[in-house]
């Protein structure tokens, strides 16, 4: 038992490190320094260059920049925000938990509309019109769907508020937005496990025991369709993650991707690491979390 | 020498700013406000989240309604381009224009309770000069300051190295106001701002939450106002809130929905909405310091020669692509220096015209005379393509679509190929500094005209992106700067622009870059700052009950 959670321990590791390392070798290829971020478009002689340079020990070789990066990474100290002139911590730290309550709030409002609407919406004519809704939503840019629905619940109807992290009534239409589109894909597979599910042997014996469509469905074809949908759900927080840059611009809201946007647009190299770091250490998370879904919902798995 | 005028005049001047609501014509909202009235708590949706709320280390104008809350300067800006006191209750300058005595005002107290005084304003200068604070700052503002002299507790002597005039912009200017020496000294973020920094302003930042809001509470203990403020002792409002919404679309549908009373920056194309009712008012002010304008890079061909500078200035017509970005809200430019600044040549307007047949004829006489197939103009086999780069995150007013329009505009009417590179900050940086490009861009919103032609056309000016040298240009923007003199420095500013616009033709001038400002009519006291046409602070704003 403990061997292959130390193999799994490792391996985040190893992937940290790599996705801290490329994300750092990315930003070195980049055209221009940091001296040039953090000048901008403001006065640019070389007085104020080589205080730039003085202030953030950026003389040495790149090499020893990334090795004091590293060590100083591994003692939990990620510098801090060239732009922001504030530890990366509590710049990252501060945008965590509105990031992670509208991600975890999206995500279990696309998962439970995404349910309904493959179990629920099984008639032929209800399906077609379900499967082509999905298919608008999942095409539709988030930041049209977030504006739609801010001129109709916000502004028109005064229903929810515009902006901010501020209660549940802000989260709503965030949330909605961001989620409408996992549900969007999310539904489709699952109609899709649900419809290969349903004409399996399996079914059809349950069916001769005398059980009724619905428990047919629900209580032996649904374990199936879940499989390809937890795979889907996994790649979905990583789309949701990166979904908030434009809904935290529509709506608002604090949050990781406005701080991510800001610091690549400006080699805000501190805090660029530290997010991808962050956004590494997640995806391994979720990864572990889905195979450990795996194993729950399919007993063949428990035994190999 | 010269004293402060603080005179019927100039209060009769900041009267008129406050009743007229704007700097630019349109109608403000006071009126429908009423009369002022205390208490209450206002949201303002602003598009910009500030990087810093140290005001030493301001850099974005788009965040300078927010410095004046919290921190004050030694002198403020009257809207005819001279000085008001403030924190200052005057000042001297020595007849070889090299020593600026000022007189500090008696009885201000900082939020955290220290009290303003000389050692207080040495303090903000020496830690602006503390090596790797504020390099910008020391290294232009600052340039000519030489030692800071400490007369008694309310006297304070800023010794330069020569006369330089902009001292008295800087002593006016965000990055010369005053922080509490106690902050200076225990600020744990002191570059980054916010809470933990104290100033003497009518409101105290108390609250921010990074992405989303800064809030400001009331400082009850305030009671020295400049003479145009609008009125005296604490502020109106109990408490303010700037919420940054960076979608106009967002920003508008807050307002008409009543969610937000003031948000500021309205695109053209957002402005019927705003108008369309009868409960919100809409107000521009245009920005003090360089018009945004094309600077054509000498260095190399083909903007070396001044009749393919002229032609590609007669060959756009300016107002047709302002009208077609900005419809008619845009305020067309004549001059490097904005048409609100007391330097403005107004005899430049006319002098060229977007007359297309000159620009064609002029192009002839330089000897790009054939054309390609594709319509543009050749010489020796090369074609007349000048490029110009643009840095992504600094892109503002919509301004990339503006230079598509020019594009398309100077493509048809000349055959000139202009190619528009829209890239991120390192990609351009490193063309600029390469010479890989022959098109500039720039406005700088700076209070006196003559610190952003300082760093524009000085020959080693910090942003000198023409690549144009001259002796007379240098003589010229360092005479005007050394004299106290307004109507000189006009007079010196004019011969420059003759210079530079007409005669060397090193700049194509579009527009004057503005603010807007929409309110719900219940509103009062929205205004613009003088000077600078930028939204003002929140002190002067009511809520009519």
């Amino acid at each position: 038992m403990i061997r292959p959670i130390l193999r799994r321990v490792g391996a985040g590791v190893l992937v940290l490190w790599a996705a801290a390392t490329a994300a750092y070798l990315a930003l070195l290829a980049a055209p221009g320094d940091t001296v040039d971020a953090i000048i901008g478009d403001g006065a640019d002689t070389p007085l104020i260059r080589a205080q730039i340079i003085q202030e953030w020990h950026l003389d040495r070789p790149a090499v020893v920049q990334y090795a004091d990066f590293l060590w100083r990474a591994v003692h939990g100290d990620l510098g801090r925000s060239y732009l922001l002139q504030r530890p990366v911590a509590e710049v990252i730290g501060g945008q965590l938990a509105p990031t992670l309550k509208l991600a975890a709030t999206a995500a279990g409002f696309g998962i439970l509309l995404a349910l309904v609407l493959a179990l629920v919406a099984r008639r032929p004519w209800v399906r077609r019109l379900s499967s082509t809704t999905e298919l608008v939503l999942v095409s539709t840019p988030p930041f049209l769907i977030g504006i739609v629905l801010l001129s109709v619940f916000s502004f028109r109807l005064g229903w929810f508020p515009v902006s901010g992290d501020r209660g549940a009534a802000a989260l709503v239409l965030p949330a909605i937005t961001m989620g409408l589109p996992i549900a969007g894909t999310l539904a489709q597979v699952l109609r899709d496990g649900l419809d290969r599910a349903l004409e399996e042997p399996f079914a059809v014996t349950a069916r001769s025991r005398g059980l009724r469509e619905r428990s047919v469905l629900v209580r032996h074809a649904l374990k199936h369709a879940l499989l390809p949908a937890v795979t889907m759900l996994g790649w979905s927080f990583g789309v949701l993650i990166g979904g908030t840059v434009i809904i935290e611009q529509v709506f608002g809201r604090p949050g990781l991707g406005q701080v991510t946007v800001q610091a690549v647009s400006s080699s805000d190299l501190p805090v660029v690491l530290a997010v991808v770091i962050l956004a590494a250490a997640v995806f391994v998370v979720i990864n572990t979390v889905t195979d450990l879904a795996y194993l729950l919902i399919d007993p063949r798995l428990r035994r190999s | 020498m010269r004293r402060f005028r603080t005179t019927f005049a100039s209060l009769l001047a900041a009267t008129l700013l406050v009743v007229a609501g704007c700097s630019d014509g349109s109608s403000g909202s006071t009126a429908d406000a009423g009369a002022p009235v205390s208490g209450g708590s206002l949201t303002w949706a602003v598009e910009t989240e500030p990087i810093t709320f140290n005001p030493h280390q301001y850099a974005q104008a788009k965040a300078r309604l927010l410095v004046w809350n919290t921190f004050e300067a030694l002198l403020t800006h009257d809207d005819q381009g001279g000085y008001l006191p403030w924190l200052a209750t005057g000042y001297e300058v020595s007849p070889d224009g090299k020593a600026y005595t000022f007189k500090l005002r008696t009885g201000v107290t900082f939020s955290d309770g220290g009290r303003f005084d000389a050692a207080a304003v040495k303090a903000n200068i020496d830690q602006l000069l503390t090596p790797n604070y504020a390099p910008t700052v020391a290294g232009v503002q600052l340039k000519n300051l030489d030692t800071v002299e400490v007369k008694d507790d309310s006297t304070v002597v800023l010794h330069l190295k020569k006369p330089d005039v902009l001292i008295l912009d800087f002593v006016s200017s965000p990055q010369g106001a005053q922080v509490s020496p106690k902050s200076l000294k225990e600020a744990k973020n002191l570059k980054a701002g916010g809470p933990e920094l104290a100033g003497t302003g009518p409101f105290v930042l108390d609250r921010y939450t990074p992405g989303q809001e800064v809030h400001f509470t009331k400082n009850p203990a305030y009671d020295w106002a400049p003479a145009n403020a609008g009125h005296t002792g604490p502020a109106y409002l109990n408490e303010i809130t700037y919420r940054f919404l960076k979608e106009s679309s967002v920003r508008v549908g807050a307002l008409t929905s009543g969610q937000v009373q003031v948000i500021e920056g309205v695109p053209a194309t957002d402005e019927s909405l705003v108008t369309a009712g009868r409960d919100f008012s809409l107000a521009r002010g245009l920005n003090s310091g360089s018009a945004y304008s094309y600077y054509f890079n000498t260095a190399h061909a083909p903007f070396d020669d001044v009749l393919v500078r002229q032609a590609f200035r007669e060959a756009l017509d300016v107002p047709a692509v302002l009208n077609g970005v900005y419809r008619s809200t845009a305020t067309r430019a004549w001059s490097v220096i904005g048409p609100t600044s007391p330097f403005y040549d107004k005899s430049l307007e006319g002098g060229y015209s977007g007359n297309a047949a000159k620009a064609n004829q002029l192009l002839d006489q330089a000897g790009w005379a054939t054309k390609d197939a594709e319509g543009f103009r050749t010489k020796n086999g090369k074609r007349l393509t000048v490029r110009l780069v643009q840095s992504a995150p600094f892109v503002r007013d919509r301004r990339d679509v503006l230079a598509q329009a020019v594009q398309a505009a100077v493509k048809q009417s000349a055959g000139i190929d202009v190619q528009v590179q829209l890239v991120d900050q390192g990609t351009a940086t490193k063309a600029l500094t390469d010479g890989e490009y022959e098109l500039f861009d720039n406005s700088r919103a700076d209070t006196d005209a003559g610190a952003a032609l300082n760093l524009l056309l000085y020959s080693t000016g910090a942003i000198n992106r023409t690549g144009y040298k001259s002796p007379e240009l240098d003589k010229l923007l360092d005479d005007a700067v050394a004299t106290t003199d307004r109507a000189e420095r006009a007079r010196i500013y004019q011969r420059l622009q003759q210079l530079v616009v007409t005669e060397q033709a090193l700049v194509l001038p579009l527009y004057a870059p503005q603010d807007q400002i929409a309110a719900s009519k219940t509103v009062g006291g929205v205004a613009f700052e003088p000077t600078a046409g930028v939204p003002g602070s929140a002190y002067n704003l009511w809520l009519s009950k």
